[in-house]
């Protein structure tokens, strides 16, 4: 990962990239150079070339725009400018936009300084954030990459007028940075490599932080009786898993709660955060068409992101008590297969016929809820997953399918996601949409047909959580970019992860 | 429409079936008591219970809570569901209610009796002609019903408009049908196929250029008295839809006679503003077209000159909705200076796999009307449910050729591009025709047809929109001075 220093801006590097970020006045120009700053310095020690370039480019501050200045002179090989956007709008996101908006001009230096010591010292952290998730690659599989075209920056500082408090800050942003970079590598693998035990091993390297890592096998899922997750993966020869993740940030040791009147012992119960982890998914004997299917090897993208986010918390330090769960399954057709039409008893004890294999993600994840509101009643379960492609033709790629059966849970995911640029859309959920699970011979079927298919995804996922406080994130088309966006490039999003570390730490910290 | 008449005790027609709502909970009076507790009636929603002795002939009917006037409406609707085919009157017994449940009572039973039958000639039963409606104080009511039933009226105006197949319901059918609200008051203006082109509507001419029935656009005002700007209703009225050159399958294709819920919605609701002489003024832009495939159809890859000057390029002539509806939403904005614009469309297979067919899709760019929209749609039980228009929306439909697009092209979305959200692409491009009038578009495809029997309505037309929006009105926009 890039690394972030933060330092005063005592003097002008000596060599490699200056970044100058810089706002745009109500009057539609440039803001000035600050009196006795970087920028104004890097003018003068070039004789007045800086200054005189960004006129020349019309550079105005405008946000996302930015101009490179080859060469200046005092050392430097260049110093870019950067637009934050309107002076009166400027915020963390702004920042954070700036951020994505210079890394790529200065990948090719190996060393790089921004000059952010007019801006306060979150502002200038938040555009360490930009800079550090728009510099993520996934390049473990390229053995002939052209050195010219590898990045070399391996360090940006940035200058602040009080490195303390932003080194401060950074500490828990760079944790959850990190969460998001463990999150697209495991979505980015390949199907080949990233099955499901490989993903449960990889969860390990969470116990570093302090996360209790508890692995199941398909032995100990059977004798739980999770027939609905054990029923999808026994086309595959690769074995399921579960995965539990204990972050025990408040009360300390595992599963002890501290008070046990009232609130505090509201407040001592976990949150808990599921992720559908289909590692490949052809659809199974329902199978899908051929084309796109390369892309399901991100069908494990919901377990991803609560891999992620347990990493956030956990490498944070996060004071509050955690539970992620993933359910690791490959959706394989073959002479072991689970056949449309098939019958299986959930963890729950209510029976599904699986009328299509290829809704496979709801019968993983019917199973984690129920076992999940059993044995930790937690205060509310969010599960995460790439569900169904029915949300993509309802909202596009935008939003995340935000369903919940609470208000106000609902509402504060709303909140975070647009604080931290994942934004969700609430969906409805309905008695008259229930209904479409209606089977002939079993408790409920597995789909309710096209129209209001999302909705009825959800609803058969209600039907395991007990009528505990839930919401459920449909993320099949927020999880993977088929561009570059601000401080996602193309490519896996790890969408959640800081959506759900800014939920916990508004809401269930301290 | 049924009869509705209302009396302090009941007639003594001969085969009159009797009903007595029960509120959940309540206990059923005398002598029906007995006969209530063995069939388990409890007054739950839903449930009817048919007491045979001692007579006459009563249905029992739970209304549930009866917390809200649709609480009522649909008890009346189940009322009537419940009575058999040879029946002629039914007498709904509200006295010892309040005179706001009565008529909603009224009005779920004429909702609910609402047939077809114009094009069957064998075997026609006479079904139900009469409601009597027994009240204690037929004075307090009577005011109550009379603005109950305009919007019934409104409704059911609409349905018929959908029912009608679109050999007999072409384009010019439609505005001839128009005329006839005159009548009550709605000034009446139709625009045939020379005079569209005279004016420049190159969209709607486009999609209803393959069709022998030219295109129409019919513009109807209702002055009201408020001397406000006027709340203007755009509808979508595709007489049928085959696809036009991007063709449709055949399986289903003859629900395509509907592609014009949108026109009858408009239709009914200005009917039901008329009829109870709403002090708001409204008007109603009816763009009719028949989508056909001709010699003279227009093509994918075509780009057209809206009536608003911009151009379109065309990507599938299937997506026709957004087209005529473009140039109607043009017309509204620049010449009926209007405070409000609400579109309503069955315009996208999209929001059907987005909200089922228990919610239409809403779309706007001022939330206050979208809020105004959604409450009246809860109100009258014509749900609907907010949708965005984000900026990839509108980026998907720059084109390489004209001013934009009609929809994303197929192929280009994820998963190999089967997974396209078309319901924001085409709000996104109606939005560009708006030209900054608050707007909101209703995509009422999947709920302008009942898929089975419901209280308020038999499998078929619903009416979606028309008593919503008459409900908009009600609540919003009526404010005198």
């Amino acid at each position: 990962m890039l690394e972030i220093a933060f330092a005063k801006p005592d003097a002008l590097p000596r060599a490699g990239a200056l970044v100058l970020p810089v706002a745009e006045t109500e009057g539609g120009g440039a803001a000035a150079a600050a009196p006795g700053g970087l920028r104004q310095r890097a003018d003068e020690a070039t004789g007045g070339a800086v200054e005189r370039a960004l006129e020349a480019a019309a550079f105005k501050g405008r946000k996302g725009q930015t101009a490179t200045i080859w060469a200046p002179g005092a050392g430097l090989s260049k110093v870019v400018a950067v637009g934050l956007g309107k002076e009166s709008e400027l915020s963390p996101e702004a920042a954070e936009a700036a951020g994505a908006a210079l890394l790529p001009t200065i990948t090719g230096e190996s060393e790089a300084m921004v000059s952010a010591e007019h801006l306060p010292p979150p502002l200038a952290v938040a555009l360490a954030m930009g800079a550090v998730l728009r510099a993520y690659r996934f390049d473990r599989y390229r053995t002939k990459e052209k050195e010219e075209d590898k990045p070399k920056l391996k360090r940006l500082t940035v200058a602040t007028s009080d490195p303390d408090a932003a080194r401060a800050a950074w500490a828990a942003q760079e944790a959850v940075a990190k969460g998001v970079y463990l999150a697209r590598d495991l979505v980015s693998e390949p199907a080949n490599v990233l099955n499901p035990a490989e993903l449960a091993e990889r969860c390990r390297q969470l116990e570093s932080l302090g996360v209790e890592v508890e692995i199941l096998g398909p032995k100990e899922m059977k004798k739980l009786g999770f027939g609905a997750l054990l029923g999808v993966a026994q086309g595959s020869e690769n074995e399921p898993r579960m995965v539990v993740m204990r972050w025990m940030g408040r009360s300390g040791a595992a599963g002890k709660g501290k008070g046990s009147d009232g609130a505090a012992a509201s407040a001592a119960r976990p949150l808990a955060f599921i992720g559908k982890g289909v590692t490949f998914d052809t659809g199974g004997i329902s199978i899908k068409p051929a084309g796109g299917m390369e892309d399901m090897k991100w069908d494990m993208a919901g377990a991803g992101a609560v891999v992620g986010l347990m990493a956030a918390l956990a490498g944070r330090k996060a004071k509050a008590d955690v539970v992620g769960m993933i359910g690791l399954v490959e959706n394989m057709p073959s002479g072991k297969a689970q056949r449309p039409g098939d019958v299986v008893k959930s963890y729950s004890g209510q029976t599904i016929e699986v009328i299509n294999t290829d809704a496979e993600g709801r019968l993983v994840l019917a199973d984690l809820l129920w076992y999940c509101q059993e044995k930790y009643d937690p205060r509310f379960m969010v599960d995460l997953a790439t569900l169904t492609g029915a949300i993509i033709i309802s909202l596009g790629h935008e939003h995340a399918g935000l369903f919940s059966n609470d208000d106000e849970l609902a509402q504060r995911i709303l909140a975070a996601g647009k604080a931290v640029g994942e934004n969700c859309w609430r969906m409805p959920l309905g008695e008259a949409y229930d209904k479409q699970l209606k089977s002939d011979i079993a408790d409920m079927k597995n789909v309710g047909g096209r129209p209001g298919g999302s909705i009825t995804a959800a609803q058969f996922l209600q039907r395991f959580t007990n009528g505990k406080p839930w919401a459920h994130l449909d993320i099949a088309g927020t999880a993977w970019a088929t561009k570059d966006q601000g401080s996602t490039p193309k490519g896996a999003t790890a969408f959640g992860v800081r959506l759900l570390d800014r939920l916990v730490a508004e809401h269930y910290e301290g | 429409m049924l009869k509705v008449r209302l009396r302090r005790e009941p007639s003594d027609a001969a085969g009159a079936v009797h009903a007595l709502p029960v509120a959940e909970g309540a206990a059923p009076p005398e002598p029906f008591r007995a006969a209530a507790a063995a069939a388990r009636f409890t007054g739950r929603a839903g449930q009817v219970v048919e007491c045979l002795i001692p007579g006459p002939r009563t249905l029992l009917v739970g209304t549930g809570p009866a917390a809200a006037p649709l609480d009522w409406e649909r008890a009346g609707g189940e009322a009537v569901a419940h009575a058999d085919e040879e029946t002629r009157t039914l007498v709904l017994d509200a006295r010892g209610l309040p005179p706001e449940a009565a008529a909603a009572l009224a009005s779920g039973a004429c909702l609910r009796a609402w047939r077809f039958d114009r094009y069957r000639t064998k075997e026609v039963k006479p079904g139900l002609e009469r409601l009597e409606l027994v009240v204690d104080r037929p004075r307090e009511v009577e005011p109550l019903w009379e603005r109950a039933a305009a919007a019934v009226r409104g409704c059911l105006l609409a349905r018929d408009l959908v029912a009608e197949p679109a050999n007999h319901l072409t384009p010019a059918v439609f505005a001839e049908r128009m005329e006839s609200l005159s009548a009550h008051g709605i000034a009446v203006e139709v625009l045939g196929p020379k005079r569209l082109a005279r004016l420049g509507f190159g969209a709607l001419l486009a999609v209803g250029g393959g069709s022998a029935n030219p295109p129409h656009l019919v513009v109807l005002r209702w002055k009201g008295r408020t001397g406000a700007a006027p709340v203007v209703f755009v509808g979508k009225g595709i007489t049928f839809d085959t696809g036009g050159v991007s063709i449709k399958p055949a399986a289903g294709m003859e629900e395509m006679r509907a592609d014009m819920a949108g026109a009858a919605a408009c239709a009914g609701a200005m009917l039901a503003l008329a009829l109870r002489g709403s002090p708001a003024p409204a008007a109603a832009v009816l763009a009719l077209a028949e989508n056909a495939v001709g010699a003279a159809s227009y093509r994918p890859g075509d780009v057209l000159r809206t009536l608003s000057g911009r151009t379109v390029e065309v990507l599938d002539t299937d997506a026709e909705g957004r087209l005529v509806l473009a140039d109607a939403l043009h017309y509204a904005a620049t010449r009926l200076a209007p405070r409000a614009i609400v579109d309503v469309a069955t315009l996208t297979g999209s929001i059907v796999t987005a909200l089922g067919h228990h919610r239409a899709g809403l779309f706007g760019t001022q939330s206050a009307l979208a809020a105004q929209l959604a409450a009246a749609g809860e109100a009258v039980g014509d749900l609907v449910w907010p949708m965005p228009i984000g900026e990839r929306h509108r980026e998907d439909l720059r084109s390489d050729i004209a001013d934009l697009r009609q929809c994303a092209p197929h192929g280009s979305g994820a998963w190999g591009g089967r997974f396209l959200p078309d319901a924001c692409h085409a709000a996104a491009f109606l939005r560009e025709f708006t030209e900054g009038v608050p707007w909101a578009h209703l995509d009422i495809a999947g709920v302008e047809l009942r898929r089975e029997d419901e209280p308020l309505g038999i499998k078929g037309p619903s009416g979606f929109g028309a008593r919503l929006l008459d409900a908009l009105v009600a609540m919003r926009f009526e404010e005198e001075g």
